[in-house]
């Protein structure tokens, strides 16, 4: 079955060269076809692997050139079944945004299809590899398509910054990728994951590893979008087209945090396994403040999908905490988290797609119940809300429980009841904009949102039934995804497996086969009772942070002042730091490295 | 202070630091000479025996690690996508590119001998690429340079005409698709993706190496295309509107 893994790349990439190849000559609709059926079948195939890769890794190394000795002379796709899902994830992502723009990009150039098509086939590639400089290849390939999709509407003044910025800040942390990559060939000879990761664990560690690590580190921070590397991210999704905000914050951010995973696990778990505390207690650390920092901004938005912008640093951090335990049980917390966040996330972005189309705006505020007759766009928007809130058997609700039973197991108690307050204010947030636009509750101004400028709306011509039906099944699978018999098991058995370096090597550098996995039943989980406590105490907080945006200003006086005292500077700060100034960014990049590494060569070495 | 002399203020210190955290790092790679990798060796010994390639270069760049080609081939079509749809025109542009005259026949003249010679050595370069230094991408850059010479020497109108971007475009594409349905190819034979499907020829002519022969050509043509594609773009960013200026 080792034949599978090329597909869900070389499929969508052959079918961009042909949308290319065929622009102005082939009819419209062939065009259209092809585009959508080719990431429906990287869909299917990624799925096939995911399936496969349960009893065990899949490899497939390129041009034939199996490893010779324990060196890798060739390019391995290592298939396991949390690459696989991503896989899965972005394409089915990619495939539900192009039948979306189907409709909703109608009048825009073909080059569109073509670029989404590099991007799915590019994200794919960076799920199933196993080896670090293809992976960069692909993360380069994303990038490319990424910046061009986020500056789409370039006659407006906002995208083409908002591109810029992306742009700048992501290249900038590609050079820091691609440095530790160099330092790490120098040091070890090898590209592969598995042949780094033998080398630094039978080899003692150096500054040469310590530095490698914190710019590599650094870089996928980057595209993760964590404090203080995340400042990118808002610009460019208020700038995107939502079809294309689909992909960067349902896919595209989350890969970023994958790759650190990865390379954790298969590169350096091994050689830093003495100093696994102090990663640990760093990671977590930024994670609980991307979390808090995220959902304190996506709180003070109007711009909608700036508003879902932050949400999703928010939850960003909730995943990076998840990782950064360094334990299976919250990396599986995190895969979940990824797909069910994935899904909701992208449904609330087309949703505020149709919102722009329908309503020719995208502003909290001035749409101030202009969605009262949109029912059905109502209902998706709040079910998606709900969805992210982590309610008991709701969308993100397993994921997130994982995160914390290994936080509480971990010595990281703290941690959970932060992660609760991050996720209520920022599905407080999006509950109080749909409060606002689709039920014309609470005042129609309100001086502690930021303005932003205006979005130009889509064509009017856009068939509004298809964009539902899309925008409906994508919150429909990410609502379900904590009660898919049998997904949480078969999550946390792969992510056992992701962790264990040495049977990982063993089989890609010596094509040992692995004992099969246990019998995997077909069950839901049943929730432990702090979980449901975490579920329902997120949604009364959320719905309090929801009711209090809203109506804060009815606050007796003297409370009110009390907050603004306490609340207003920090938060002040916290907004102009997010100046939209791309020297300020590369500033607090700079800084953010500085410090990681500073902190790393007195306590790694 | 203004918001930038700020940011200078402080980013001086700080970027002092990482120099001196990366220099920290970088003091302890292995010394200048003192090459650790066993790979290098490995491929340039194995690349004669294994492939029929002379070029120990083109081997890993199109075979043992072909993939991450694939890969970097399709970064460049998705740059000049990328450039090509931000550069669109809004729709008011319809003019028609702008006259501009050519007043020297000699430098005409010797126009047309330098493209013919550049596009000539871009071809040799991609040609040879499996058997001495060069290949499809470095031909591919040289070709397009010789078409830049047409505007160079000749006149905007004479490059626009004859880069035409309903040729250039299906060219670049079919150069970015033969990569991988060569790939494919193997897959559908029952091999690796990208492995070898055909004979590996002789060692040191122009049919060595097997397959590599047509990736090399595939990129030689995506390259070639992309370049002139990304100049076309850019001169009609730069000379429209000049032209316009100095007409009005």
């Amino acid at each position: 079955m080792t034949w599978l893994l090329p597909l869900p790349v070389a499929i969508p990439l052959l079918a961009a060269a042909l949308v290319a190849a065929g622009d102005h000559v082939t009819p419209r609709i062939v065009q259209n076809a092809i585009a959508v059926l080719a990431p429906a079948a990287a869909t299917g195939f990624s799925f096939w692997i995911m399936l496969e890769t349960q009893h065990g890794l899949l490899i497939h190394w390129y041009g034939g050139w199996h490893p010779i000795g324990n060196l890798a002379i060739g390019i391995g796709f290592v298939g396991d079944s949390l690459g696989a899902g991503m896989a899965v994830l972005s394409c089915t992502l990619v495939t539900l945004a192009l039948v979306y723009s189907l409709t909703y990009m109608r009048e825009s150039s073909r080059l569109f299809d073509v670029l989404m098509l590099v991007f799915c086939g590019a994200m794919a590639g960076f799920s199933l590899t196993g080896d670090l400089f293809n992976m960069f290849v692909w993360f380069e390939l994303m990038g490319v398509a990424a910046y061009a999709l986020a500056g789409f509407k370039v006659e407006e003044l906002g995208p083409l910054q908002g591109a810029v910025n992306f742009a700048i800040t992501n290249t900038a942390g590609a050079y820091l990728i691609l440095m530790g990559i160099g330092l790490l060939y120098a040091r070890t000879g090898a590209l592969n994951f598995a042949q780094i990761g033998h080398f630094l664990a039978t080899h003692p560690s150096d500054r040469l590893v310590v530095v490698a690590f914190t710019l590599v580190l650094i870089g996928f921070l980057v595209k993760a979008a964590i404090v203080p590397f995340h400042w990118w991210l808002a610009d460019a999704h208020a700038a995107a087209p939502a079809p294309v905000c689909v992909l960067f914050s349902g896919a595209m951010v989350e890969l970023g945090l994958f790759a650190i995973a990865r390379i954790y696990w298969t590169v350096f778990s091994g050689g830093l396994h003495a100093h696994q505390g102090d990663v640990r207690s760093l990671l977590v650390w930024i994670g609980v403040v991307t979390a808090l920092v995220g959902a304190v901004m996506c709180f003070l938005q109007r711009h909608l999908k700036r508003l879902l912008a932050f949400s999703t640093i928010a939850h960003s951090g909730t995943m990076l905490v998840g990782i950064g335990l360094l334990g299976a049980k919250g990396l599986a917390g995190t895969a979940n988290l990824i797909l069910s966040h994935g899904f909701l996330k992208a449904g609330l972005f087309l949703a505020a797609g149709i919102v722009l189309l329908r309503l020719r705006d995208i502003d909290e505020l001035r749409l101030h119940g202009a969605g009262r007759n949109l029912r059905w766009e109502r209902a998706l928007w709040f079910a998606a809300a709900i969805g992210l809130i982590g309610f008991p058997y709701v969308g993100v609700f397993v994921g997130h429980s994982l995160v914390d039973e290994e936080a509480s197991g971990q010595g990281f108690a703290w941690v959970p009841p932060l992660l609760l307050v991050a996720e209520a204010v920022s599905a407080g947030a999006i509950l109080r904009a749909g409060a606002r636009v689709f039920l014309g509750w609470g005042p129609k101004r309100d001086p502690l949102l930021s303005w932003e400028p205006e979005e130009s709306p889509p064509e009017r011509s856009a068939s509004v039934p298809l964009l539902l039906a899309v925008t409906t099944v994508t919150v429909a699978i990410g609502l379900v995804m904590s009660v898919i018999p049998g997904l949480q098991v078969r999550i946390e058995n792969g992510a056992e497996r992701f962790v264990d370096r040495s049977a990982y090597a063993a089989r890609v550098l010596h094509a040992k086969s692995t004992p099969a996995p246990p019998h995997l039943p077909f069950a839901i989980e049943v929730a432990k009772p702090e979980s449901w406590a975490y579920g329902i105490g997120a949604a009364v907080l959320a719905f309090a942070f929801a009711a209090a945006g809203l109506w804060y200003r009815r606050l007796p006086e003297l409370v009110l002042g009390g907050i603004v005292r306490g609340l207003g500077p920090p938060v002040r700060a916290l907004r102009a730091a997010h100046s939209g100034i791309i020297g300020d960014y590369l500033l607090w990049l700079t800084i953010g490295a500085t410090v990681v590494g500073g902190a790393w060569a007195f306590s790694l070495r | 202070m203004t918001r930038r002399q700020i940011r200078g203020t402080i980013a001086i210190p700080v970027l002092g630091a990482l120099g001196a955290f990366l220099y920290w790092g970088l003091s302890g790679l292995p010394p200048f000479g003192n090459y650790h990798g066993f790979y290098g060796h490995m491929v340039s010994i194995l690349s004669l025996p294994q492939r029929h390639v002379t070029n120990a270069v083109t081997a890993t760049v199109f075979d043992y690690r072909g993939f991450d080609t694939m890969g970097e081939e399709f970064i460049l079509f998705a740059a000049v996508t990328g450039v090509v749809l931000l550069l669109r025109k809004s729709g008011e542009d319809e003019e028609g590119p702008p006259e501009d005259t050519v007043t020297s026949d000699a430098l005409r003249l010797f126009g047309l001998l330098a493209l013919a010679g550049g596009v000539l050595v871009g071809l040799w370069l991609a040609a040879y690429g499996l058997v001495t230094p060069g290949g499809g991408f470095q031909g591919g850059v040289a070709i397009a340079s010789g078409f830049v010479l047409l505007y160079l020497t000749g006149s905007y109108l004479a490059f626009a005409r004859r880069t035409s971007e309903s040729a250039l475009d299906p060219l670049e594409a079919v150069g970015a698709a033969g990569y991988v349905v060569v790939g494919l190819a193997a897959l559908i034979a029952g091999l690796p993706f990208l492995a070898n499907l055909l004979g590996p020829g002789k060692p040191g002519t122009l049919v060595s190496g097997g397959s590599l022969g047509f990736i090399n050509w595939a990129v030689a043509l995506e390259v070639a295309a992309a370049n002139t594609i990304l100049y076309k773009e850019f001169l009609e960013q730069y000379i429209v509107p000049i032209a316009r200026g100095r007409k009005s």
